[in-house]
């Protein structure tokens, strides 16, 4: 059998510049982040608390890779104004 | 400021845990983090006085508990660092998740561990069990036999532990209470001759390291082959350590002017045919009863094992091959499978060596000496096996008779 590789290096490390291992942590979400722009004050809280440090500084609001996000909601908790509601993510099917 | 600030070999009489201090002091680590625990506690004291005085240039993180002590020195091991922690029994058992991330992401951590009944009993005694509980871990494990060796097995952890085609965490373990609190004659080496031998790292290539602004996966991934191929890696360099353990004790032997062995050290056991197996301190006492024995003309020799993971089985087998009775003493035991851990590991061997009669003896556990009467009796029960007499596969010392 043929081997496959994944790592150039000997342990699980990945470069950024080449290619970076991540897990698909994004097809694990069943309900989604929105931000409300208009509400967002900007403070980071939702960027601070997300456990896989996926919310993006866009420099006036932050917003969620969805590539990453698992939906585990708790930007939306975190946000002291509310800016992020958690919708189904069937409804983006 | 300097440990040993002379060009000369500094002897002096220090514990166990003092000689371990001042080798960490020596190889000049970078992030030092630890939570105290007896019997391991004056280590961290020590170096704490040493970083007070600032004799060590590192930084000292005082943790909340040892789980945090170890991510600690992993991630700072992953980004680049020469890193230390220490613990023992409850706090290596507090640590456990963390030891096999710091083996995963192959983080060379050097880590000390005095070894202590872990939790289940409240023992707060000598005894190897925490070491056995964890060996499967992917660490390599080294245990040192006296102060000498524990100073000197934590500069060769280091050169082990971060060699290019090693990386992987180095474990060096000895006997609390007997050896962490006993003080003996230790010959400390200069600090020139630590970082000649320690050199050798510096031109290899660069490991993979965690840069600021130079984002860098680390264990986001290891998904089916992925996962295969990391562990694969992992055992291989971990038979690597081997034949690098060796070598690096030689180049150690011929810097410091030592005569250690490489992965097993045997005593007097080239004609013997009754060879007993060990590790840690109680092998002082056992050569001490071979040297007696000798004298009386009975051919018996000691095996011990300096490295236990990986578990040195070729070289044990070359140096066991042939032997009529190998008695092999745990400090530690082997739940649910009879026999003490090293002995069933030692069984494996059985069809290399050549049908040797193998004998299991528990003893030391929980502070219990194993005084020179229990391995003269462990010499009896072995001696009488090889002369054809029934005797049991498995002998409690302490408990038994």
């Amino acid at each position: 059998m043929s081997r496959v590789s994944y790592y150039e290096s000997e342990g699980p490390w990945s470069n950024y510049e080449k290619r970076l291992l991540c897990m698909d942590t994004g097809s694990w979400r069943t309900q989604r982040p929105i931000v409300d722009e208009e509400k967002c004050i900007y403070c980071g809280n939702c960027a601070l608390y997300c456990p896989v440090q996926i919310m993006v500084d866009m420099k006036t609001y932050f917003s969620p890779n969805l590539d990453f996000c698992k939906g585990c909601g708790v930007c939306a908790r975190e946000c002291p104004k509310k800016a992020i509601t958690m919708e189904p993510e069937d409804k983006f099917k | 400021m300097s440990i040993n600030p002379t060009d000369k070999v500094q002897v002096k009489v220090i514990t166990g845990n003092a000689a371990a201090a001042i080798a960490v002091t020596l190889c000049r680590p970078d992030v030092i983090a630890a939570y105290p625990i007896t019997p391991q506690s004056e280590i961290i004291e020590r170096l704490s006085e040493f970083h007070s005085q600032g004799i060590v240039d590192a930084e000292m993180i005082n943790v909340e508990g040892e789980n945090s002590a170890m991510n600690a020195v992993t991630a700072a091991s992953i980004a680049g660092g020469r890193v230390f922690t220490a613990s023992s029994s409850w706090g290596l058992a507090f640590m456990y998740d963390a030891v096999l991330a710091a083996a995963g992401t192959r983080a060379p951590v050097v880590m000390v561990n005095v070894n202590r009944e872990p939790p289940g009993i409240m023992a707060v005694s000598s005894g190897q069990q925490d070491m056995i509980s964890t060996r499967d871990a992917g660490w390599i494990y080294l245990v040192a036999e006296d102060s000498q060796e524990i100073l000197d097995m934590v500069i060769m952890a280091y050169r082990l532990a971060e060699d290019y085609e090693i990386q992987l965490p180095v474990m060096v373990h000895y006997d609390g209470f007997y050896l962490s609190f006993m003080a003996e004659r230790v010959e400390i080496p200069t600090e020139r001759s630590v970082d000649d031998y320690l050199s050798v790292l510096k031109e290899q290539p660069q490991r993979p390291t965690l840069i600021p602004g130079k984002p860098l996966g680390v264990v986001t991934h290891g998904l089916l082959e992925g996962y295969i191929e990391l562990r694969h890696k992992h055992c291989t360099a971990l038979e690597r350590a081997k034949q690098k353990f060796d070598s690096i004790t030689v180049d150690f032997n011929q810097q410091f002017d030592r005569s250690y062995a490489g992965q097993v050290e045997t005593y007097r056991s080239d004609d013997a045919d009754v060879v007993l197996v060990g590790c840690g301190s109680m092998c002082g006492t056992i050569k001490s009863v071979i040297d007696q024995k000798r004298k009386e003309g009975i051919k018996i020799g000691l095996v011990r094992l300096r490295m236990y993971r990986p578990f040195p089985a070729e070289k044990l087998t070359e140096v066991l091959k042939g032997k009529k009775v190998i008695g092999v003493v745990d400090r530690s035991l082997c739940f649910g499978f009879k026999g003490g851990p090293i002995y069933t590991e030692i069984r494996s061997l059985y069809p290399e060596l050549g049908g040797a009669r193998m004998l299991s003896f528990i003893d030391g556990l929980a502070n219990m000496d194993i005084t020179t009467a229990h391995i003269e009796q462990i010499i009896d029960t072995c001696l009488s096996a090889s002369n054809g007499a029934s005797c049991n596969d498995v002998t409690w010392v302490c408990y038994e008779g």
